[in-house]
């Protein structure tokens, strides 16, 4: 008999209660911390990819805790670049340096750094509480869907690679498309024919995503730290003031939190969004909303810290939301924690939702324990942490060439497996200079081997008759709509920089003359 | 190297179609079908646009969806630090294929900081050190994890 939701939370919850789960989570946030600290070139996408090869051999929960553990207090821990050198953080964090990085050169960057850490716990928090309230609701509808349906949203998926590509969308299709072919590489498992292998043994199995991500992202980064021989130009300004006092503050502006939370949740679960508007979307909304002391943003306004990192740290919640209960990733750190997760033998979507109910509960509580443990470490280790910045580059590419020779190696012990990851490494690089999003083609990596699956069962069960099942029409429907209105809103949002550049360019001209 | 990237697109698309073509439609639907006829097809509209300059004419706001390089460098110093990089890579690479992960990471990670990082040998030495004490100490003494030796020690 199928265990109850509630059962669900509970074996989810006595599934991390392992010693070793929260060792692994120690270490992720360890991981997580040092992203979010060290300077340049490390975002959670590498980090991803680094550790992929290690963990998939681990336990499911043990893996799960030390990936989650990681992503949750790097975006809590991202406001040190910000706020002490004035340096733009990751992706989530970089309006946080318009009132972050003045706060500390008034000498309170203790204060920014406390109001940081207390918003981005209550926001982790946030984001979390809405997957687990999201859980049960979607469930019924989750009932309703087969292999037709499930198709039918990777699809909805991939599309969106045309939306998150933003400038450049036939690139990000060109590149969605080469991930889907390097997905089919191998011998198909529905008719045994042999795709593109060559002869080589090697490849009958298909290509590890793990060696392509680790690839793809590492040996572009690690190559930046080379390029650049630099760790952070800036000097620290220095850490003064109170922590207590950013507490108070985020405590005290709780409403502003919740609201820009959701905000992030939002961000999170609607795909094509990203994670590089949300924290403009709601540092934009503290601004307008403010009824006093609106001047102030911009000059050291506590509020333009507790804005962004609210919303920066919900946001993983609402990607969560879409990665877990619907199947498709939101971005390319949610889709190597799907790969990761099919490595482990569970398939994100209604099908996890049925079968492995336990499993989501236990990530929704590892991402709340990280999130707290994440913010008690930044409330503790402020001062040792920001000295992380200063890590020197012959420092940190050596690492990055153990963890990449190390991660590739370890997945096959095959000497082909450094051929691989040389070939994708030299590939993300041109690929990334000559402007191909490197995250489409891993979506397209992901959902190309569960498109496949999920279209052969459709054809096999029903024919051509799955297209007019009302499900898909309506899925079909809502993602034609979908990918219109954010085209739509996209080419509006073009057309008025374009209108305000020319405009500017009119005042400047005037005014010269 | 935007024009030639996308050119090897085409050619692996052409390739994957022209192999995948006499396959039987249940194998060649997803690879032949979805992938490499729409990949030709949008490789052809990338090309018209860089060749016509329409791209580089467009307004530049929008999401960027992968981190867009902002190494800013003379060409000549780019260059030779990119293929100086990718010689410590393949050779790293290379050196764990003829000698096993064990010997060749600490000297890899040793030579590194010694001759493009100019740190001193003794830092260089200690780091070399820790190296290999995470890979033998951790891997191979604690997590029993045996690496391959290398071809030139029996593989």
């Amino acid at each position: 008999m199928e265990a109850s939701l509630f059962d669900a939370a509970i074996k989810g919850f006595f599934n991390i209660l392992q010693l070793k789960v929260f060792f692994a989570m120690l270490i992720g946030v360890s991981i997580g911390t040092f992203t979010a600290v060290a300077p340049q070139g490390l975002g959670m996408p590498l980090v991803y990819a680094i550790l992929l090869p290690v963990v998939i051999k681990w336990e499911p929960v043990t893996g799960i805790a030390l990936l989650i553990g990681a992503s949750s207090v790097s975006a809590i821990c991202a406001a040190y670049l910000p706020i002490l050198f004035g340096i733009p953080g990751g992706s989530g964090s970089q309006a946080t340096v318009l009132d972050g990085y003045p706060m500390g050169k008034k000498g309170e960057g203790r204060r920014a750094l406390g109001a940081s850490f207390m918003a981005g716990g209550m926001g982790c928090l946030i984001g979390t509480l809405t997957l687990i309230i999201a859980i049960p609701a979607a469930k019924p509808l989750i009932y309703l869907m087969g292999s037709p349906e499930l198709f039918v949203i990777m699809l909805w998926g991939l599309s969106m690679v045309a939306v998150l590509a933003g400038r450049r969308p036939i690139k990000g299709l060109i590149a969605a498309a080469l991930g889907l072919m390097i997905a089919t590489v191998g011998q198909q498992a529905q008719s045994g024919i042999m795709r593109y292998v060559f002869d080589q043994p090697y490849l009958l199995d298909g290509m590890a995503i793990s060696i392509i991500a680790l690839a793809l992202f590492g040996i572009p980064s690690a190559l930046d730290l080379a390029l650049t021989k630099l760790g952070v130009e800036q000097q620290a300004v220095p850490l003064k003031g109170s922590l207590f006092d950013g507490i108070k503050d985020t405590l005290r502006e709780w409403w502003l939190v919740v609201r820009c939370s959701f905000v992030g949740v939002w961000v999170g679960i609607v795909p094509g969004l990203g994670s590089q508007v949300v924290d403009w979307l709601a540092y934009g909304h503290a601004a307008q909303s403010a009824k006093v002391g609106r001047e102030n943003f911009g000059k050291g306004d506590v509020r333009g810290v507790i804005a962004p990192e609210s919303a920066n740290d919900a946001k993983d919640g609402g990607d969560l939301v879409t990665t877990l209960l619907l199947g498709f990733p939101q971005g390319v750190t949610t889709a190597l924690f799907i790969v990761a997760l099919l490595a482990w033998g569970y398939l994100p979507g209604p099908e996890m939702i049925k079968k492995n109910a336990d499993m989501i509960y236990s990530i929704v509580w590892i991402q709340g324990i990280a999130g707290i443990t994440g913010t008690l470490v930044g409330f503790l280790l402020a001062a040792q942490l920001a000295k992380l910045a200063e890590v020197r580059y012959t420092f940190m590419v050596p690492i990055m060439f153990i963890f990449i020779l190390l991660g590739a190696f370890s997945v096959n012990r095959d000497p082909l497996d450094l051929v691989v990851v040389v070939g994708f490494g030299i590939l993300g690089y041109f690929m990334r200079r000559s402007g191909y999003p490197r995250p489409a083609m891993i979506l397209g990596l992901v959902l190309g081997d569960l498109m496949e699956k999920y279209l052969y069962r459709s054809v096999a069960s029903y024919g051509f008759s799955w297209l007019a099942r009302p499900a898909v029409i309506v899925l079909l429907a809502l993602a034609a709509l979908s990918l219109f209105f954010t085209l739509r809103g996209q080419m509006r949002a073009r057309k008025e920089a374009s209108a305000s550049t020319f405009s500017g360019a009119v005042a400047r001209s005037a005014s010269e003359s | 190297v935007k024009a030639n990237l996308t050119l090897l697109f085409l050619v692996i698309f052409v390739v994957a179609a022209f192999v995948g073509w006499d396959w039987p439609n249940i194998a060649k639907i997803m690879p032949v079908y979805v992938a490499a006829i729409p990949g030709m097809i949008l490789v052809f509209v990338q090309l018209y646009r860089e060749v016509t300059g329409w791209e580089a004419s467009r307004s530049a706001s929008g999401v960027q969806m992968d981190e867009v390089s902002d190494v800013k460098l003379d060409q000549q110093t780019e260059l030779r630090r990119t293929v100086g990089f990718f010689g410590w890579f393949i050779g790293g690479a290379v050196g764990i294929w003829l000698l096993g992960i064990v010997i060749t990471l600490p000297f890899l990670v040793f030579l590194y900081a010694l001759v493009e990082g100019k740190e001193k040998w003794f830092t260089a030495l200690i780091m070399g050190v820790c190296t290999y004490l995470v890979i033998w100490g951790l891997f191979e003494y604690m997590l029993e994890t045996r690496w391959p030796s290398g071809l030139l020690f029996g593989y």
